[in-house]
């Protein structure tokens, strides 16, 4: 046992040296925050409720035409401050001076309309950062003043009452952020795993090793644990950095327990790659297609990691020990695997 | 000049790319189906029929779904025309999502069961105000833009308001039903076509990410990077067997081996592309002049990987690192195309354009693909240079690797020419970096990352005009103070034309952008001459008179010169 620690300890060192690991760090640290970048910026556009840019930005709304539209109203509870002009060119001076962002021509209601339509007409500035976002702040009330119209046309909407908060930051963070940040080390181990093994192989310098009274499973089974360390340590770092964000993590045991079991996983699953194809590069590539082909097929079951993952950090009724046991049991199958024909696929020439 | 695509990695080869394609055809085919039953939902007898992969969905009588609701085995509970939720964190998201979903479906429900002018009855006609040309936004006027959007505009010619009556609107409508039903191929605001009357109707308008074109423009990278990292391996493979001191000893100039190795991975690239375009039926031609610069920048990265690696794992993790900030440095821009013109910088947005079937100018194209050019032909430049036998093959940290190849780079016996060209040349690099600090920076609330951009742009700076000399004094090809004075004048100076080129091509593309305008005219970018000498200046002389050890803090020093200088500049100092 103590040769394995000591290979263990070697293959730690080795890495905090070489300062890898901060490279790994980095890349999933550049990863969760690239993404909710680009969230944040879609966010703006698609949902601005979710990031409260609405309460932020005060629009000046200039109204020309009908005085009295509902529209008036929907756009003041939106914080715009709405002035009613009562000719194009009042509208036209207090824009040119800056005192309003925008207008909106609102025909007046006539009593003989059948066919029930509005034609409005929206004036925007020509720059189209600004234009855009004028238009996000006003498709709320404008959405709201179409609802008007249709129930004034006999038609009836439901289901606009809801009162449910801007799900999109919510989804994100749990259904990506959490996952990748939890399963992202368990893709470096096993990289680790295949790099380290690979090396020993190519080099020959396994043979030294072999001579030495240590089993080829101890070697592996060390190195494999050195990288299952090296995961855990960063899923622990990351779930305390998300707690200090106030990203809460129900369940976070069982979390952290499934993402040491997949890393686990995963560098068995690599080593196996590794002993088999002998050489780095091929190891490499078969190992991130099938990285990628799992991440890929995971997403038709319903049982998938990553959906277990957001269940358990969303504390899900349903979902509990027994969904985790689960991997805990391929886990066995794998290592029983492996450790059985680890040595005599060494053996094989490739 | 040897192909990898022999042999027994043959069939690995093929599998992977086989692969490659299955993948991104399932992403492309999957889209955004992430959170899959994330909410459990109960519905009555009487209520709507959910099909959303985000809820998992049982039909419930009345009182079971109330019950549990509040024993929190549901998130929520639709009984009929209501929504029922509780006051907790997750089943208010879960509200909100429904809402949404809700919406579309009740917006289905409408225009299937009502004749179009009654259920469409508000339309919008978007005309576009000119704008006042060449205005200076500083960067507090930044910060104000993005905190509220009550920005002063001064328009200076004439409001055209034709209030005459409106056409039939009819026709716009239908366009758009049908551009929701088929998925969204066109967002429904479009900004490009302002002399167009365009007519918006609210409840159909959706947000202007292209997202499908973004995932069609990522289909091309995603081979090409696979196939890059052979293109490494197979570099790797050769400093591992020690066969490239074989071929450097060979009657073969540096460029040639460079090239040599690289040209069948690229025409495997091209290949890929070709195939790809023909697939997606593009315009090849079009397609060609956009993904070459992507293919080439692509190489250019993966070729500085294993010139400065030292054991596989580094190449794993350097590999890594490069596809990220790739892959961003190219999508993430192009998540914007139409929004802002800040995303010509991608590439990739240019092919959202052509899938878009919208035009773009010479200048955009010169604009996206410079840069990758650049890098391209500095990276080969780089790799000719470092490409001997010592430099390759032997074990240094990763900051003495990169000091050394400056240090070969420089051509010792024209020290003045080489300085200013490094400063010149380091342009393109310190601008990504710059942008990529502006996109992960804006994680952070807007008062910090303003200041945080501030200040490693700064850093990034200085190091990028001083490195050069710092190697020279560090291998003493530069001594006398006269010569590092004159040294950081000149490097200064090498920056600041490439900074001034750089403006020049940005202003003409990037003309309204409040970003931009704030990146590149409040002094994060352009500072006269006399201020990028004096903080050089202070690096390189601090660095001379007190040796290479204190060079971090000489860096700290000229970065406080130049930080000082930045806010006196900005008004923060009167």
């Amino acid at each position: 046992m103590s040769v394995f620690a000591a290979i263990v300890k070697k293959e730690l060192r080795s890495v905090t040296k070489e300062k890898t690991i901060m490279i790994a760090i980095m890349i999933q640290l550049f990863i969760a925050s690239f993404s909710s970048a680009i969230l944040i910026g879609m966010l703006s556009f698609y949902d601005p409720d979710s990031i409260g840019l609405n309460a932020r930005i005060s629009l000046g709304v200039g109204i020309i035409g009908d005085a009295d539209s509902p529209l008036i109203g929907f756009l003041r509870d939106r914080n715009a401050r709405v002035v009613v002009f009562s000719s194009p060119e009042e509208a036209e001076s207090a824009f040119k001076a800056g005192a309003i962002d925008t207008v909106i021509f609102v025909p007046e209601a006539m009593p003989g309309d059948s066919r029930g339509v509005v034609d409005t007409k929206l004036f925007l500035p020509a720059s189209e950062t600004q234009a855009t976002l004028i238009l996000m702040v006003l498709k709320g009330p404008m959405k709201r003043y179409e609802n008007y119209l249709r129930e004034r046309n006999g038609v009836h909407v439901r289901y606009t009452d809801i009162e449910g908060r801007p799900s999109t930051t919510y989804e994100f963070r749990y259904s990506v952020i959490i996952p990748i940040l939890m399963f992202f080390p368990a893709f470096v181990a096993g990289s680790m795993v295949v790099d380290s093994i690979s090396e020993e192989l190519e080099n020959h310098t396994l043979d030294t090793l072999w001579a030495a009274p240590v089993s080829l499973n101890v070697i592996f089974g060390a190195k494999i644990a050195a990288a299952l360390v090296l995961a855990v340590v960063q899923c622990a770092l990351w779930s305390m950095l998300l707690r200090l964000n106030r990203v809460p993590i129900q369940n976070l045991g069982l979390v952290l327990l499934l993402a040491a079991l997949l890393a686990a996983i995963i560098a068995v699953g690599s080593a196996l790659v590794a002993v088999y194809f002998k050489d780095r590069e091929r190891s490499q590539f078969t190992y991130s297609l099938f990285l990628l082909l799992s991440a890929g097929m995971s997403y038709f079951f319903d049982a998938s990691p990553i959906t277990l993952m957001t269940r358990l950090a969303t504390g899900d009724h349903y979902t509990g020990v027994a969904n985790v046991a689960i991997y805990g049991i391929l886990l066995l199958a794998l290592l029983a695997a492996f450790f059985s024909t680890a040595e005599k696929l060494v053996a094989v020439p490739s | 000049m040897r192909s990898r695509f022999k042999g027994r990695s043959r069939p690995v080869v093929m599998l992977i790319l086989a692969g490659s394609f299955v993948i991104s055809y399932l992403a492309f085919r999957q889209g955004a189906v992430l959170s899959q039953g994330m909410y459990r939902v109960g519905v009555s007898p009487d209520g709507p029929d959910i099909w959303d992969g985000r809820f998992s969905t049982i039909i419930l009588p009345r009182s079971t779904g109330r019950l549990m609701l509040d024993e929190k085995a549901l998130d929520v509970y639709i009984d009929g025309d209501q929504v029922v939720h509780r006051d907790d964190d997750r089943s208010l998201y879960a509200a909100g999502a429904l809402k949404l979903y809700l919406e579309k479906q009740e917006l289905a429900r409408i225009k299937d069961g009502y004749e179009i002018d009654r259920a469409f009855p508000l339309r919008i006609e978007v005309n576009h105000l000119p704008a006042p040309t060449g205005q200076g936004v500083s960067l507090s006027e930044l910060v104000d833009a993005l905190t509220s959007a009550a920005e002063p505009v001064g328009a200076d010619s004439g409001v055209d308001q034709p209030l005459s009556d409106a056409p039939h609107t009819d026709f716009a409508v239908m366009e758009q039903i049908k551009e929701m039903e088929s998925g969204g191929g066109r967002p429904g605001i479009e900004m490009e076509f302002t002399s167009d009357k365009e007519i918006i109707v609210p409840s159909l308008m959706s947000p202007p990410i292209p997202f499908a074109q973004v995932v069609i423009a990522f289909l091309y990278v995603l081979p090409v990077s696979f196939v890059s990292v052979f293109f490494t391996s197979s570099f790797m493979d050769e400093k591992i067997d020690r066969r490239i001191t074989v071929l450097m000893s060979a009657p073969v100039t540096p460029f040639e081996i460079i090239a040599g190795k690289m040209l069948p991975y690229v025409s495997f690239s091209l290949v890929s592309v070709v195939i790809m375009t023909l697939v997606l039926r593009g315009n090849l031609l079009l397609a060609m002049a956009i993904f070459i610069p992507v293919i080439l920048f692509i190489f250019s990265i993966y070729l500085m990987v294993p010139l400065v690696y030292r054991t596989f794992r580094d190449t794993t993790f350097i590999s890594m690192l490069a596809t990220t900030v790739i892959t961003s440095y190219l999508v993430f821009p192009a998540m914007f195309s139409g929004v802002n013109d800040l995303s010509y910088m991608s590439p990739l947005t240019l092919a959202v354009k052509m899938y878009r079937e919208e035009p773009f100018g010479l200048k955009e194209y010169v604009f996206s693909t410079a840069s990758m050019y650049l890098v391209f032909a500095l990276s080969m430049y780089v790799g000719t240079r470092i490409l001997n036998e010592e430099y390759l093959l032997r074990f240094r940290p990763l900051y003495r690797k990169v000091a050394e190849a400056i240090y070969l780079v420089i051509d010792r016996s024209r020290p003045y020419l080489s300085i200013t060209l490094l400063g010149l040349f380091l342009i393109p690099i310190v601008y990504m970096i710059q942008l990529v600090t502006l996109a992960v920076s804006l994680n952070l609330p807007m008062r910090y990352a303003v200041g945080v951009l501030l200040i490693i742009a700064v850093v990034v700076e200085e190091v990028a005009k001083s490195a050069g000399i710092a190697v020279l004094l560090e291998n003493r090809a530069v001594s006398r103070t006269k010569d590092v004075v004159v040294l950081s004048f000149l490097s200064a100076a090498g920056f600041l034309v490439g900074e001034k080129l750089l403006l020049a091509v940005s202003v003409s593309v990037v003309s309204e952008s409040v970003l931009s305008a704030a990146l590149f005219s409040s002094g994060l970018l352009l500072i006269p001459l006399v201020a990028h000498f004096v903080s050089t200046a202070t690096v390189c002389l601090l660095t001379s008179r007190f040796g290479v050890r204190v060079y971090p803090y000489a860096v700290l020093a000229g970065s406080i010169v130049h930080a000082l200088y930045n806010l006196y500049v900005l008004g923060a100092i009167p």
